[in-house]
């Protein structure tokens, strides 16, 4: 990107999330998946994924993370490893040369971020990831914008999931507490009814007894039947809830298994929960 | 009695004029501060959209006089207003179409985008003055006062009067109108709400789904509709000309800053904030002072701080304050 004359000054607000002008919007539909499926397939699968940001080097090799139904997957590793690049490989944010994203069976490797949330991904990003200047609901309203029906129930769950944000829903979001705010920013997420949900760090900033609550609320959200797949840094918490557990390590897949196990694996203890 | 008199002065020559003016720069800079907000660069040739949608109205204004077509009282441009803002909203569609879609795509950099408008600004400067000459032009016709200074006089009894003009009037019914619409619009409507999230938040607002194609069509549909009624409103109070208002562009730049840029409510107030600054800081106040101090105080001179020739070093002198001291605006704006 650097080699085009029309960046070549300070750093600003770019639109690198997008890799596309989203105006190709409307021509998805939103339908389900379609026989490309393969048998036994995970929900959602970022399949061997290689790839890096822009034409920079790769920095996935051949990383798989999947996520099923009902579950919580999580990704860990030490800083660098390329947690959140592989998520946001999976939702599209980079470029993949090699494998492939399949969502309920559909390959949805050459879609941009903003159809995949229209296939039904929902996706919290780490940062800037609510309108501080709109008020709680307003967040909530902006969530459901793809959606034409009347999403009034659907805040109703929200407001339920999140009884603080009921209280609070016609304060300015960014007046809100670091863990209010993650709650606005999974609510704006969940407004889509999304078939997954993604999380980059949820719990990155706040004070433990928030980190324990937003936790709850994330195995609430995976007991409605949404799958979650999640970045965290704090690996001890986030294996102890994890149905699934991927460890990387330089961009590859170094462990895998339920949080269970992997807390359990000596190696894994050794290597970065601290023994 | 002479505390009477010195108030209907100040209001006659400070605030009547004061709050006309200020209405006209506040829907000015509503315009320079949405694009601002969404667009995300400032827009140079915003004074000279103002002068395209006024000379429109002109135009329009002129044929409907030639069938014999008046407002009554009111001045007939108001009729004329729509013409101007349908001929504007194509004019800009066109521009971006052509021009900072471009940019957008390449996703520039906001000051390249701010070069680009400058670029615009002087294309426009040029049409306008070729398509409408480079004269005084005055097109405000119907009642001229809804109350003259004398009538005032003779009303009250005072030695002072306060006149008010029908284009006074008109500028803050209007204004009032289209704040209104305007804020109802972003806080109430489904593409208002998107306009706010996109200016929040563009990769949250497009993740979210948000079309910036259209809402970036919008925003264009409602900045020419507030420039063109800011230039009418100004050209029915003073006069038109292609030049003054290519010169407007520092004031209105200065309201939006000064209430703080991509914050609508904060350009309403800069709007204000400046135009009493220039009133005041260049308006003879010796008038009113005469009233109010003891005879032996009365002062020699005309106590005007600045001739009015320099009243946009007022708008300069409060630009420069806001930038060193409060670089966001008085409301919570973005920095520039």
């Amino acid at each position: 990107m650097s080699d085009s004359p029309y960046h070549d000054d300070r750093g600003n607000k770019d639109r690198s999330i997008t890799r596309e002008p989203g105006s190709t919007l409307d021509k998805v539909d939103r339908r389900s998946g379609n026989s490309t499926a393969k048998h036994g397939d995970p929900f959602l699968i970022g399949d061997a994924m290689t790839g890096g940001y822009g034409k920079g080097p790769d920095i996935l090799h051949s990383c798989t993370i999947a996520a099923e139904k009902g579950e919580i997957a999580v990704i860990v590793g030490p800083n660098g490893a390329g947690k959140s690049t592989a998520m946001k490989a999976v939702f599209g944010m980079l470029n993949v040369n090699d494998g492939a994203v399949r969502l309920d069976g559909e390959d949805i490797t050459h879609l941009s971020p903003q159809q995949r949330v229209v296939k039904g991904m929902g996706f919290v990003p780490q940062t800037s990831n609510i309108f501080t200047s709109m008020t709680v609901e307003e967040n909530l309203e902006m969530g459901a914008f793809i959606r034409r029906d009347d999403f009034r129930d659907t805040m109703a769950q929200v407001y339920d999931l999140f009884p603080i944000l009921k209280e609070k829903r016609n304060q300015a979001a960014g007046e809100l507490s670091g863990g209010q705010r993650q709650q606005v920013a999974v609510g704006r997420a969940l407004m889509t009814k999304p078939k997954v949900l993604m999380l980059d760090e949820p719990t990155a900033g706040v004070s433990p007894i928030v980190m324990d609550e937003l936790f709850d609320r994330i195995i609430e959200v995976a007991r409605t039947g949404i799958p979650i797949l999640m970045v965290e840094q704090n690996a001890r918490q986030a294996l102890e809830i994890a149905d699934k557990a991927y460890v990387l390590v330089q961009g590859r897949n170094a462990h895998t298994g339920t949080g269970k196990q992997l807390l359990a694996d000596p190696e894994v203890r050794r290597s970065f929960l601290g023994g | 009695m002479d505390f009477l008199n010195a108030l209907v002065a100040f209001a006659n020559f400070v605030f009547v004029p004061g709050l006309a003016y200020g209405a006209q720069l506040a829907i000015g800079a509503l315009g320079v501060t949405m694009i601002y907000g969404i667009l995300r660069f400032s827009n140079f040739a915003h004074g000279d959209t103002m002068a395209f949608g006024t000379a429109m109205t002109i135009i329009a204004t002129n044929m409907l006089l030639a069938v014999g077509i008046t407002f009554g009282p009111l001045p007939t441009a108001l009729l004329a207003l729509p013409v101007g803002i349908g001929m504007t909203i194509l004019l800009v569609l066109a521009i971006d179409w052509l021009i900072y879609k471009f940019y957008r795509d390449q996703k520039a950099k906001p000051v390249i985008l701010v070069i680009v408008s400058m670029g615009v600004m002087f294309v426009m400067n040029g049409v306008v003055r070729f398509i409408i000459g480079v004269d005084d032009i005055r097109f405000a016709d119907g009642e001229r006062f809804i109350i003259t200074a004398r009538e005032f006089r003779d009303m009250t009894g005072l030695r002072e009067g306060l006149a008010i003009k029908t284009t006074q009037a008109i500028t803050v019914v209007v204004a009032v109108i289209a704040v209104a619409l305007l804020f109802w619009f972003l806080n109430k409507t489904r593409t208002g709400k998107s306009m706010r999230a996109f200016s929040d938040n563009e990769d949250l607002a497009l993740l979210s789904g948000i079309n910036p194609d259209w809402v970036v069509k919008v925003t264009w549909m409602i900045v020419a509709a507030l420039a063109t009624t800011a230039g009418v409103l100004y050209g029915l109070d003073k006069s038109f000309k292609a030049f003054t208002y290519f010169q407007l562009l520092l004031p209105i730049f200065a309201a939006a800053i000064v209430g703080g840029l991509g914050n609508p409510l904060g350009a309403i107030a800069g709007g204000f904030v400046i135009a009493f600054s220039e009133v005041t800081i260049t308006y003879a106040w010796k008038k009113v002072l005469v009233y109010l101090m003891p005879e032996s105080l009365e002062p020699d001179g005309l106590v005007q701080l600045l001739s009015t020739d320099y009243k946009f070093a007022v708008s300069f002198a409060i630009l420069i304050i806001v930038l060193l001291f409060k670089p966001t605006g008085l409301f919570k704006g973005q920095s520039v």
